[in-house]
């Protein structure tokens, strides 16, 4: 037989799930949710339809390497590189507007001619008839792709689109329902209301963990779409691509335990939600230039130390963007999760002491 | 175990915003109303009887429990706020049922009660549909339902017959009195005050959030020493009684009926008086009927608090 308090915790999870996952004004969280997937899989379709298109050009013409397309120099005829290459498959005839004086401008005629090794585009630009450059284009490889991922993943999905997706879903739980008058059934009922916010959190963590879990994999999905089976397969068991599929959904699981938290205690002590966004938005931004100590009070200094893929630091960027990226004390992943969970676990219990002495006055709400 | 609510110099306060003060009641089983004018702190004494507000200072025990053990209190107490709102898109079965579920009651078991609860209000046929959709009597029965389906000991009811259109009017009325005849305590707030003299046992009048009255209302009456009681007499000699009355040193003032078949007379002591009425029935003069014409809660809560809020 189950404890009475389970049996509660289920009936208000049961009557909060149609709330979290079906209210229409939960709907911008879904969009916010699926963005990085239209994104990724935009750039799958559109690596496919490139890669396509290149193979194509191999086809209909003789394939040309890159050690071909070093014999072109700049201002070789028309001619003398098709006497070296052969006819494009394909070419563009370009204008270029060159400035020839503070009003003028004069109108540069242009062509690309366009080869491909079946993999690679190859391309020769002309100017009035001489060549004036030229240049290759690969297709993204997947090394490439898991930065590229690992990114987003970090600077979208997590900051922006997890942490504003717990915000309306978590501070919904209580201070929806008092907007809407409807919190005192449950505080006329014999539940502890420990335990309604107990069952309520598990709520608001079922559904957020649900709509970016499935984001996260569809992310993740998407970003494959574009490979062949072999080179799946060589990232999934050969570079610990499995061991980073798991991570990126732990971390999704964790960011929403994690802001879930907050969000719910925010939801009890602030009646507008942007006060409390802007807040831990910042003290999550400024979290690389906290000292030590303080650091560890916040969600997103766990999480970084445990995303798979570190995020390249370029030379040229911003100092400041270079420090958000960098994790200057990375902790090991046992501390990361330990530490995060216990953070949350300290947010909730504030909270509980606070539902305590929740009293209903809709008017003044 | 104690069978009262007690409130023991309760006081509330809204910042600098007086709700109520020093409240002391022992209120027994039977029907009970609250009345006032709004603010006068009606709502205030339920809200704080089921912990939806904690009391600034003082004591509340609702049959031995306090309001903030709700996982004893709620088994025990039903309360139908005046908040007229719903969770979103639930139909009145799914509202009833799925807050049955809280109790820890099995599906089975919610599900009869839900059923149960819906019938006593009437509701069958349009359990089904969205409580949004519901008119405003509907709302009022379908929280009235929502209120009483664990069958309660203590049924409280804030303006529980507003909206409703007469024969539910008298439905409901009834639904009270058969709680209250089981030995259930039935606690209402109304503002209308002829309502509130059929169905209740016990009133507490309440002006600025001060309890100004309690307990029976021809009790309540009896004790108002400053206003004599008004006594309409049905008789066949009015003027004979008339001067008849004009010597009784409690007799205040006597006044013929505008329609010339009896007497308004006011008494500063009712009692004597009416022992005076059967020695005058006895000399021949025929007497059909004598009663009180100022002893409902309107004219009770007229003469304490003002006319005008009493008019409310």
């Amino acid at each position: 037989m189950r404890p009475l308090w389970w049996t509660q915790i289920l009936a208000v999870i049961r009557l909060e799930m149609k709330k979290t996952f079906f209210a229409r004004r939960g709907l911008w969280i879904y969009l916010l949710a699926l963005a990085p997937v239209a994104l990724f899989l935009a750039h799958s379709l559109v690596e496919i339809h490139l890669r396509g298109v290149r193979h194509e050009m191999a086809t209909q013409s003789r394939p040309i390497t890159e050690q071909d397309l070093a014999a072109i120099h700049e201002g070789m005829t028309r001619e003398e590189v098709i006497a070296r290459l052969g006819d494009p498959p394909a070419s563009r005839i370009t204008m270029r507007r060159m400035p020839t004086g503070p009003h003028g401008f004069e109108l540069i005629p242009g062509e690309v001619l366009r080869y491909s090794d079946g993999s690679t585009e190859l391309t020769v630009v002309l100017e009035k008839g001489a060549v004036v450059g030229t240049g290759t284009t690969s297709g993204s490889s997947l090394g490439q792709d898991t930065h590229i991922f690992a990114g987003v993943f970090q600077f979208f999905f997590i900051r922006l689109a997890i942490f504003f997706g717990c915000l309306g879903i978590f501070m919904n739980l209580f201070r929806g329902e008092m907007l809407d008058k409807s919190l005192h059934f449950y505080l006329l009922t014999p539940v502890r209301r420990e335990i309604l916010l107990a069952g309520k959190y598990l709520a608001g963590l079922l559904a957020a963990t649900v709509i970016f879990t499935v984001s996260t994999a569809l992310q993740l999905t998407a970003m494959l779409l574009q490979f062949d089976t072999a080179t799946i397969s060589h990232y999934l068991y050969q570079e610990h691509g499995i061991s980073q599929i798991v991570a990126y959904l732990g971390v999704t699981v964790l960011a929403c335990i994690g802001y879930g938290s907050i969000f719910l205690a925010a939801g009890l002590l602030f009646r507008n939600p942007i006060f409390p966004a802007v807040l831990v938005l910042i003290w999550e931004a400024a979290n690389p230039l906290l000292p030590s100590l303080l650091k560890k009070f916040s969600v997103i200094y766990y999480l970084k130390s445990l995303c798979p893929v570190e995020i390249p630091v370029d030379p040229g960027m911003p100092p400041l963007l270079a420090l958000l990226v960098s994790n200057a004390e990375p902790v090991s992943a046992y501390i990361a999760v330990f530490g995060l969970i216990a953070l949350s676990v300290a947010v909730l219990a504030a909270s509980m002491t606070r539902v305590r002495q929740l009293e209903i006055n809709y008017t003044a709400d | 175990m104690s069978n009262t609510i007690v409130f023991d110099n309760v006081s509330k306060f809204y910042g600098d915003v007086l709700g109520v003060n020093r409240v002391n009641l022992s209120i027994p089983p039977g029907i009970t109303s609250l009345v006032g004018p709004n603010g006068s702190g009606k709502t205030t004494l339920m809200n704080l009887m089921t912990g939806l507000i904690r009391p600034s200072r003082g004591q509340i025990r609702i049959l031995d429990m306090t309001p903030d053990q709700p996982e004893q209190l709620f088994r025990t107490v039903g309360y139908c706020s005046q908040f007229d709102s719903f969770p979103k898109g639930l139909t009145g079965y799914q509202f009833i049922y799925s807050y049955l579920l809280l109790f820890g009651y099995d599906p089975p078991l919610a599900n009869e009660l839900a059923w149960q609860a819906i019938d006593r209000v009437g509701l069958r046929e349009a359990a089904h549909r969205k409580c949004g959709s519901y008119s405003k009597g509907m709302r009022q029965r379908i929280r009235l339902a929502q209120s009483l389906a664990h069958n309660p000991r203590v049924l409280i009811l804030d303006e529980p017959l507003n909206g409703l259109d007469p024969l539910v009017r008298a439905e409901t009325i009834a639904l009270f009195r058969s709680f209250a005849k089981q030995g259930c305590h039935v606690l209402l707030s109304s503002h209308v005050l002829h309502e509130v003299d059929i169905i209740s046992d016990q009133v507490i009048l309440l002006s600025g959030g001060y309890v100004v009255a309690e307990g029976n209302i021809q009790g309540v009456r009896s004790e108002i020493e400053d206003h004599p009681m008004q006594i309409l007499i049905r008789c066949d000699r009015p003027s004979v009684l008339a001067s008849r009355l004009f010597g009784e040193d409690n007799v205040v003032e006597v006044r013929i009926h505008d329609d010339r078949r009896g007497l308004l007379v006011k008494t500063s002591n009712p009692n004597r008086f009416y022992l005076l009425m059967n020695r005058i029935a006895l000399d021949g003069i025929s007497i059909e009927s004598v009663a009180p014409i100022d002893d409902d809660v309107n004219s009770v809560y007229g003469y304490l608090i003002g006319t005008e809020e009493a008019v409310r």
